[in-house]
């Protein structure tokens, strides 16, 4: 097809190319990096001034405490990012790592070896998921219901098949994944107390930096993730290109459900209980710190790293507040104006 | 506004008779970014009158039917309305003023009821609530005037199209209306419907109401049009009795020009190898037994009125929609295309009419957006995309398109309309499909970028590849083809040779009124 360029380069007299937009696109680049750093530095801003306002914030040991606390959100997190970039979203999360936690607690307490306990909680989360995508791209239910839905069902097979009790006793070896720790080193002192030197690195947060690696790659660098954005940019279009837009779909609610599951055994672990009224509202969390990190509701846009500082900004709001003392009611006073002002500043940044 | 004590049944409206102007537009101009709507356009309309306005798709119709009923502003030019000069700020204005529209696609809420619709916004109050029983009542007295058979406590959604129309009606009645204007009214009504419309058009005659009737249906338009006025690119032509003229006439007018646009010169001739090939085509209510053929290296024209079931035909080829019946054969072998993602491994591919909504995924960038449909081969076995071949894949066909854009990852959505068209194009290209539909390719885009696509379709079948050109401009149909496949109503009515056919030809086929002296349907 190379002589094809001879005829459209030497086109029309009329064609014409004005300079005005050229400058917009750059002013459009440069608000982009403008939103990256914005949230960047507002993360910078909060462990600053809580640094300042607590002694104990700044510390290796309450940055070890943040990030395990950030890793339900995150993994949540993360399956919401490309589940609402499709341009869904997936309210069950909170139930479904309930019911995950539950049939992984009761089949180690019937027996079951600890990961394949765990294994079939996270596989129990990846069929709720399977069951939320058939639901939106075979009944065409919209992707509200259809999670909705799984949000009441899930958390009602969790109570039932618990009686509605925590499940307990689960043995040691059922804690490892929660409460575990790579390079911690301790020391016996004189007084022989251990003596903590530095406390590890928990599982779940290298969990959590495997997985946000994992599905950043997927989306950035695969064919998947080039049809994610596709299809949440628009469906159609996608489809008419050839995209099989319902797998597509498909794959992103099933990454929620297993990354919910996951969240389930993990939180289950670090109580070494499982709660059948566990994860509840986490949902909302998941879907705050995507949105904090500018992924939007509409579907098409959104980054795994801008839902990681998202959920570093919840933890970490959550974290400083609590070090200071402040009630839990006005802290989610303040998460919600948070949520509400970030928002607000990515719809100047659109609305151009 | 109390509707009941609306009258207008004056003795000077009783008379059939037409009665005074109403309305007179002089020289209205208007202007789009680069786009002439309008340019100095006269138009009157009398008591009592229905006034057609006819001209092919572009011609102006719709722009001058939204400055008459305000919803745009002339940039030049005078509006007199009842002897007075005029200016309507916005539709609302217009209405008070006694102008209504009845658009072709009716604004009417489903869930409400005939009576609630008729008065949304204006309903007849008791204080603080609604007054069920006077809305009732002058809702009953709107209908009636009209003579249908309408409940007015039935609610909009159970009611037919034909019936939804005659509650806008309704509903410009009850507004006082002096002109209605009407939109394709007869496009989706039957024969039956259509006759029922006119009863009321007469109704409305009869109470001195001017009516502007906007129409393809040229044969229907003698049962009731009293004047005709032809536009054509934004331009008027002339105005003329109804009675003093001829279908003929109106359709030689609305295509009168000669072929001023310029078309590159077509470089190749199509082979006799036949790429694709269909028969019996047909989706139940949409397109009915549909059967042509595609030459290696032709261009094949479809031409025909909106909603003629051309864009459904290749949709449905492509995979997009699904077929009820029929055969489709590419070469030598039938295949079956379920999704258009067979088609596009059959090397089909469809260039959607409506670019924002179908062709192009807004959000993602220039590269992203080309190299959409060959993802596959941009990719190695675990889907890792080759970054390196994709830019260089998307850099070959920016240069060869010369899409004009800042940079290769710049969102497409900030790019002007010609340039994302041919980042569609550029998608098809880029997947090497051989058999390529292009659904009105030119829509929306400005003169050099359009010619740069004709000389583009030249060149891809001039290389082989088959071409379908779905074109509502019969100019560019008859200065690209080789062939041209004329829709009506969901049925091909002809293939005709481009080189021996005509702009009128064309027209009457479309229009479904075959002249007994024109040549017959011609394959080579």
């Amino acid at each position: 097809m190379s002589d094809i360029s001879t005829t459209t380069n030497s086109a029309p007299p009329s064609a014409r190319e004005p300079g005005e937009p050229k400058a917009r696109m750059m002013n459009d680049k440069k608000k982009d990096l403008i939103q990256k750093f914005a949230a960047l530095a507002s993360l910078m801003l909060l462990v600053a001034v809580f640094a300042m306002t607590s002694d104990a914030f700044l510390s290796v040991n309450n940055g070890m405490t943040i990030a395990l606390q950030v890793t339900s959100i995150a993994y949540l997190g993360i399956g919401a990012t490309c589940v609402i970039i499709t341009g869904g979203i997936d309210l069950s999360v909170g139930s479904v790592l309930a019911l995950a936690g539950v049939v992984a607690a009761l089949a180690v307490k019937a027996g079951v070896p600890v990961p394949l306990g765990m294994g079939l909680g996270i596989l129990v989360g990846a069929f709720c998921g399977l069951l939320n995508g058939l639901c939106v791209t075979r009944l065409k239910l919209p992707p509200f219901i259809a999670t909705l839905g799984m949000m009441l069902v899930a958390r009602g097979v969790a109570l039932q098949i618990t009686g509605a009790r925590a499940v307990s006793g689960l043995g040691e070896s059922f804690g490892e994944l929660g409460n575990g720790a790579l390079f911690r080193v301790v020391t016996i002192g004189d007084d022989g107390f251990p003596n903590v030197v530095f406390p590890g690195i928990p599982y779940p947060v290298i969990l959590m930096v495997v997985a946000a690696i994992a599905v950043a790659v997927m989306l950035s660098r695969t064919t998947l993730g080039r049809h994610i954005y596709a299809v949440g940019s628009n469906a159609e279009a996608a489809r008419l290109s050839g995209v099989n837009v319902a797998r597509v779909t498909l794959v992103t609610y099933i990454l929620s459900g297993s990354l919910a599951g996951l969240t389930g055994c993990v939180l289950m672990s670090r109580l070494v209980t499982a709660q059948p009224n566990e994860g509840v509202m986490y949902e909302l969390d998941a879907i705050a710190s995507a949105v904090i990190g500018g992924t939007s509701l509409i579907g098409g846009v959104g980054t795994i790293s801008g839902t990681a500082i998202g959920a570093f900004v919840i933890g970490i709001l959550r974290n400083g507040l609590n070090m200071n003392g402040v009630s839990a009611f006005t802290q989610q006073i303040i998460i919600g104006l948070v949520i509400l002002l970030t928002v607000w500043i990515d719809q100047i940044r659109n609305r151009r | 506004m109390t509707p009941s004590t609306v009258s207008r049944a004056t003795p000077e409206f009783q008379s059939a008779a037409i009665g005074a102007e109403v309305l007179r537009l002089t020289n209205v101009s208007k202007h789009f970014p680069g786009v002439r709507a309008l340019d100095e356009v006269c138009f009157d309309l009398r008591r009592g009158e229905v006034h057609a306005v006819c001209g092919e798709n572009g011609a102006g119709k719709s722009t001058l039917m939204k400055i008459i009923s305000g919803q745009y502003q002339p940039d030049g030019g005078g509006i007199a309305y009842k002897g007075e000069a005029r200016r309507f700020a916005n539709s609302l204005d217009a209405e008070r003023a006694g102008i209504a529209i009845i658009h072709q696609e009716l604004n009417l809420i489903p869930h409400l009821s005939v009576a609630e619709n008729i008065y949304l916004a204006r309903e007849p109050k008791r204080g603080w609530f609604i007054d069920r029983a006077t809305l009732r009542r002058d809702a009953q007295a709107c209908l009636d005037r009209l003579g249908v058979d309408i409940r007015p406590d039935a609610l909009v959604k159970s009611l037919s199209v034909a019936q939804c129309q005659m509650v806008e009606i309704a509903k410009a009645l009850s507004l006082n209306a002096e002109i209605v204007i009407m939109d394709e009214p007869t496009s989706s009504l039957t024969e039956s419907e259509t006759a029922l419309l006119f009863q009321v058009i007469h109704e409305l005659k009869r109470e001195g109401v001017g009516i502007v009737y906007i129409s393809h249906r040229l044969d229907e338009m003698a049962a009731i049009v009293d004047r005709v006025t032809v536009l054509r690119d934004g331009r008027y032509v002339s105005t003329h009795d109804f009675a003093a003229t001829s279908v003929d006439d109106i359709v030689a007018r609305m295509v009168g020009r000669s072929l001023e646009e310029k078309f590159p010169e077509r470089t190749s001739v199509p082979t006799d190898e036949v790429l694709l090939s269909v028969s019996g085509l047909t989706r139940r209510g949409v397109f009915h037994d549909v059967g042509f053929e595609l030459r290696r290296g032709e261009i094949l024209g479809f031409a025909g009125l909106m909603g003629a079931g051309r864009t459904e035909v290749a949709r449905a080829i492509f995979g997009a929609d699904p077929l009820d019946s029929g055969r489709i054969r590419l070469g030598d072998r039938d295949i079956t295309v379920r999704s258009p993602r067979d088609a596009i491994d059959h090397g089909l591919a469809y260039l959607s009419e409506d670019r924002k909504s179908h062709g192009l995924a807004i959000k993602m960038s220039v590269v992203q957006n080309l190299t959409l449909a060959t993802m596959d081969a941009m990719s190695n076995r675990f889907g890792f995309i080759d970054f390196e071949a994709e830019a260089k894949a998307a850099k070959t066909y920016i240069d060869l398109l010369s899409i004009r854009t800042p940079s290769p990852h710049q969102v497409a959505k900030l790019l002007s309309g010609g340039n994302q068209q041919k980042i569609v194009i550029g998608k098809w290209l880029l997947r090497q499909s051989r058999i390529l539909f292009f659904d009105e390719p030119t829509r929306g885009i400005d003169v050099g970028a359009k010619f740069a696509i004709y000389q583009l379709l030249d060149r891809l079948a001039a290389q082989g590849i088959g071409v379908v050109l779905i074109s509502s401009e019969l100019p560019e149909i008859l200065g690209l083809t080789d062939r041209v496949a004329v829709f009506h109503e969901g049925c091909l009515t002809a293939v005709l040779n481009t080189r021996d056919t005509s702009q009128e030809e064309i027209m009457h086929h479309a229009s479904g009124h075959s002249r007994p002296t024109a040549p017959g349907a011609a394959t080579p």
